[in-house]
Parts: C-alpha cells; sequence; structure tokens
C-alpha cells in the first residue's frame, strides 16, 4: 500500500533559522499519528509544510506518492483539513463558515443540505442553534467542532490538527474521539495530552527540528 | 477680470502672519517654531522652483516638454506610493507604473480630448494642472490600496491559510481583503463627492474664481475633476492590486517575505 504522505530528508529554513531538519517518515492511510516535542521543536511546522505553507528547502514532501510541486499542492490541499488551536472560521457566521469552501470553484456542486449540516453538528455534540451565532462569540473548543464539521462536510480524508483537544471539555473530546474512530480518516496531529496520544498508534517526537524517535504502537 | 497681484514687499508682510500663531505656540511651551520655519522655508522654495518651471512650460508649451514632465510625474508618483505602502519598488514599480500610467492617461484623455477639446490637445495649460491634480488624488488611493491589502495578508496569515486549505485558490483566498482594500482606497474619494460644496469649497473651484473664472465654469471643471479623479482611483487600484498578487506570492500562493519592507 503506498503511503499517503511521506517527508524524504525534508529541511525547512525560514528567516535564517532552520525550523525542519533532515525529517523523513511516512504515514499510511487510515493511520493516526501525534507529533510531539517541547514548544518550538518544528511540531506544527510539520502540518504547515505539508500544506506549502513553507518553503522546503531540501528533501521532497511526497503526497499520494506524487512530489509536493506548485501544480500538485491543491490536491493536498482540497483533501486535507487543517484544524488550529484557535481555528479561524472565517466567516461571521457559524453557519456562513461552514458553508464557506462550498462558495470556491473547487467545492462549488457539493453544497450540503441543511439536514446533513445538522447531521454532522449532531455527530460533534453541537447544537443546531449554533448555525446562527456570531463566529466571534462561540468558544474556541466550539470553534475547534465547527471547523471539524467544515472538514467533515467537504469529505475530507485526512485531518491535521494542531493542539485540537487543548481546549475541549471531556464530553466534546469524546465526540472528537469518537469522529476520528472511523478508519477511512487519516490523522496527523500535535498534541501533548496524554489520552489522545493513546489514541494515536504512532507517536513521532521531535527536538530542535529533527525526529529523533518513532513508536509505532507502543514499541519504538 | 485679472485676479490682483501681491507684490514683493507684501509678500514679505504675509509672512509676518505667522508671527501670532508662533508666538502663541510659544507661550502654551509648545518649541516646535523651528520645525515650523523649516516647513515654511521648503515650501517657498519648492513652489518658487514649481513656479519657474510651470512657466518656462507654459511659455514653451511643447508637446515633448510636457509629455515628459507628466512622465516625471509618473515615476515620482510610482515611488513615493511604493514607499508609502511599505512595499519594494524592486518588485514592483513596473506593475504600479503601468496601472497609474493607464488610469491617468484614460482619465486624463478622455476630459481633455473628449470633453473640454482645446485647441491643442497637449496644451500645457490644461493637461499639467489636471493630470497632476488626478495623479495627486490617485495616488493617496493607491497606497491606501496596497497598505491596506498586504497588511491584511500579514495581520490574516492563518486565515488567509485557512482559505487556500479549504480549497480557494489564490484569487479566491485573497478576495475578501481585495475588496476592502479597494473600498478603503475609493472611501474618501465618494465621501468627498457626496459632501462637496456643503462642507467647504472645493481647492480647483476656489482657484478658479480667484483666477477670474464664472462660478458656473468653475463649478463644471470641479465636477470633472472629480469624476476623472474617481475614474482614475478606481482603475489604478484594481489594476495595481491585481498585478502585484502575481509578484508578491509564491508559487505556493504564499505570500514572500522579501518583498514587503521591514518596518
Amino acid at each position: 500500500m503506498p503511503a499517503l504522505i511521506r517527508f524524504d530528508q525534508v529541511s525547512v529554513t525560514a528567516h535564517n533559522k532552520t525550523i525542519l531538519s533532515d525529517v523523513s517518515f511516512s504515514l499510511f492511510p487510515g493511520e493516526h499519528a501525534v507529533l510531539c516535542g517541547k514548544s518550538g521543536s518544528g511540531k506544527s511546522s510539520v502540518l504547515k509544510t505539508l500544506l506549502g505553507l513553507n518553503t522546503v528547502s531540501s528533501g521532497t514532501v511526497y503526497f499520494q506518492e506524487t512530489p509536493l510541486t506548485p501544480s500538485s499542492v491543491q490536491s493536498i490541499r482540497s483533501c486535507a483539513a487543517y484544524i488550529g488551536q484557535e481555528p479561524m472560521l472565517g466567516a461571521e457566521s457559524v453557519r456562513e463558515a461552514l458553508l464557506l469552501p462550498f462558495q470556491y470553484k473547487t467545492h462549488h456542486d457539493h453544497r450540503p443540505t441543511e439536514a446533513q449540516l445538522i447531521e454532522v453538528l449532531d455527530r460533534l455534540q453541537l447544537p443546531t442553534a449554533i448555525l446562527s451565532r456570531a463566529s466571534s462569540r462561540i468558544s474556541g473548543g466550539e470553534k475547534q467542532r465547527v471547523a471539524l464539521a467544515r472538514g467533515l462536510l467537504l469529505g475530507k480524508q485526512l485531518y491535521l490538527l494542531d493542539e485540537v483537544t487543548s481546549a475541549l471539555d471531556a464530553e466534546s473530546k469524546r465526540a472528537v474521539l469518537d469522529v476520528f474512530s472511523d478508519p477511512q480518516l487519516t490523522v496527523l496531529s500535535v498534541a501533548h495530552d496524554p489520552e489522545w496520544m493513546g489514541h494515536c498508534g504512532i507517536i513521532f517526537e521531535l527536538e530542535a527540528g529533527q525526529l529523533i524517535q518513532v513508536k509505532r504502537n507502543g514499541n519504538p | 477680470m485679472e485676479t490682483l497681484d501681491i507684490a514683493l514687499p507684501k509678500m514679505a508682510f504675509l509672512y509676518g502672519l505667522c508671527l501670532l500663531p508662533g508666538l502663541m505656540l510659544w507661550l502654551i511651551g509648545l518649541r516646535i517654531n523651528r520645525d515650523i520655519g523649516i516647513s515654511i522655508l521648503r515650501m517657498s522654495i519648492q513652489l518658487t522652483l514649481v513656479g519657474i518651471y510651470l512657466k518656462t512650460l507654459f511659455n514653451l508649451n511643447n508637446p515633448y516638454l510636457n509629455g515628459l514632465w507628466i512622465l516625471m510625474m509618473l515615476v515620482v508618483a510610482d515611488l513615493s506610493i511604493l514607499r508609502r505602502a511599505g512595499l519594494k519598488a524592486r518588485y514592483f514599480a513596473l506593475a504600479t507604473f503601468t496601472a497609474i500610467t493607464f488610469s491617468i492617461l484614460f482619465s486624463t484623455a478622455y476630459l481633455v480630448i473628449l470633453v473640454i477639446q482645446p485647441t491643442h490637445f497637449y496644451d500645457a495649460r490644461y493637461i499639467v494642472p489636471l493630470a497632476g491634480m488626478i495623479l495627486g488624488n490617485c495616488l493617496q488611493g493607491n497606497v491606501i490600496a496596497l497598505e491596506r491589502f498586504y497588511s491584511a495578508i500579514r495581520k490574516n496569515e492563518d486565515e488567509y491559510a485557512t482559505f487556500l486549505t479549504l480549497g480557494a485558490t489564490r484569487w479566491e483566498a485573497v478576495r475578501p481583503y481585495f475588496r476592502d482594500a479597494i473600498k478603503a482606497a475609493i472611501n474618501p474619494t465618494i465621501a468627498s463627492m457626496g459632501t462637496m460644496g456643503l462642507v467647504s469649497l472645493p481647492g480647483m473651484m476656489t482657484g478658479q474664481i480667484l483666477g477670474g473664472s464664472e462660478p458656473w465654469l468653475a463649478v463644471k471643471y470641479q465636477i470633472a475633476i472629480m469624476l476623472c479623479i474617481f475614474t482614475s482611483t478606481t482603475i489604478a487600484s484594481i489594476i495595481n492590486l491585481k498585478l502585484s498578487l502575481n509578484i508578491a506570492f509564491n508559487a505556493f500562493d504564499v505570500l514572500k517575505d522579501e518583498v514587503v519592507q521591514e518596518p
């Protein structure tokens, strides 16, 4: 089975500072991995590099075994959902935020129905009434779940999650973990939370931009 | 009807007017008289030079010389827009120059050749002040458009990246910031048209009336210049921003660090 994501000796430099140095790893479809390490160790940079938001100085990033280039970046961006600690909803109301990507040409023909909207909110334990609330008035945890709902509506298969569980209460966290128990979904996350890490089969440990340890199912 | 001249001794007497505010500022302990002095001196020297230059330009009334003068104004405006917008001229000079040149030539030509129709279309008395006035306002608009747009992209870096990761093309992802920037650029012109004549008498009209024109004629020219300013500001800022998009972003649609000036 080909890897979904593969970093081949990837280094990233920005503002004359090395952010990632010679990082190599693979992630296969359906796998759940977590990147851990001290702050500034380059965890979030792995996610951003994958999305083509950082310029790779050497090495190659592969997505579905295709090297990441300006012409192929659109394919990873359309397959992956990136959700940060305080996700940007990019619209006035929650409803507008959920429907935002369907204004873009790529998703124009896949606009979800009202029933689909409600179903996905329900899956993430969000009330239907949240649809009419202002994006700026909802909590960080709700924002994360709305962003996650948006990813699910887009039918995304790959989730890049940056510290998503930190703002969630126990119940919401359970809902999020339930969503990701789906074996169809591949997850590459950044987290400190032991419960979350326990649910991830693969642990990548980073230090000062280098990948120092990979644990698969608890084994180094 | 001739405008009354101000003879040199009276000109000197005029500067005496500033002694009163100078004294008052000094009394309240605001020691800025040196700065004021320098500014008044600069204004006097600069305007004297412009006076000499314009007099020569009007006397010769040579189409090439007039064209050269407009070209020089465009180059100076180009560099001034980029400096004030915090963008590096090395990257954007050509894009901005193209945008302002097209919009200024279009609106000035429309006004002079199609509407005013002087004997010679290159008549310095018309094209130099009209192009200058349109350009001056268009410059403000372009500074606002570029500055707003690029600071919004930098300030909302995460939001912009979110749009990209939601499947937006570069154009789809920048569009909200693009619209805001254009709106900010043309808003002052729209507001000024909306209140024109109510709040104050516009500068050009005042000038024409002092110069001996009929108020009706002054009104018509004022309307003409406002429509041209609105047209050229809108056209120039849209073209300018649109052209800059191809320069400021890398192939992955991320804003290049090196194109903006370090604060």
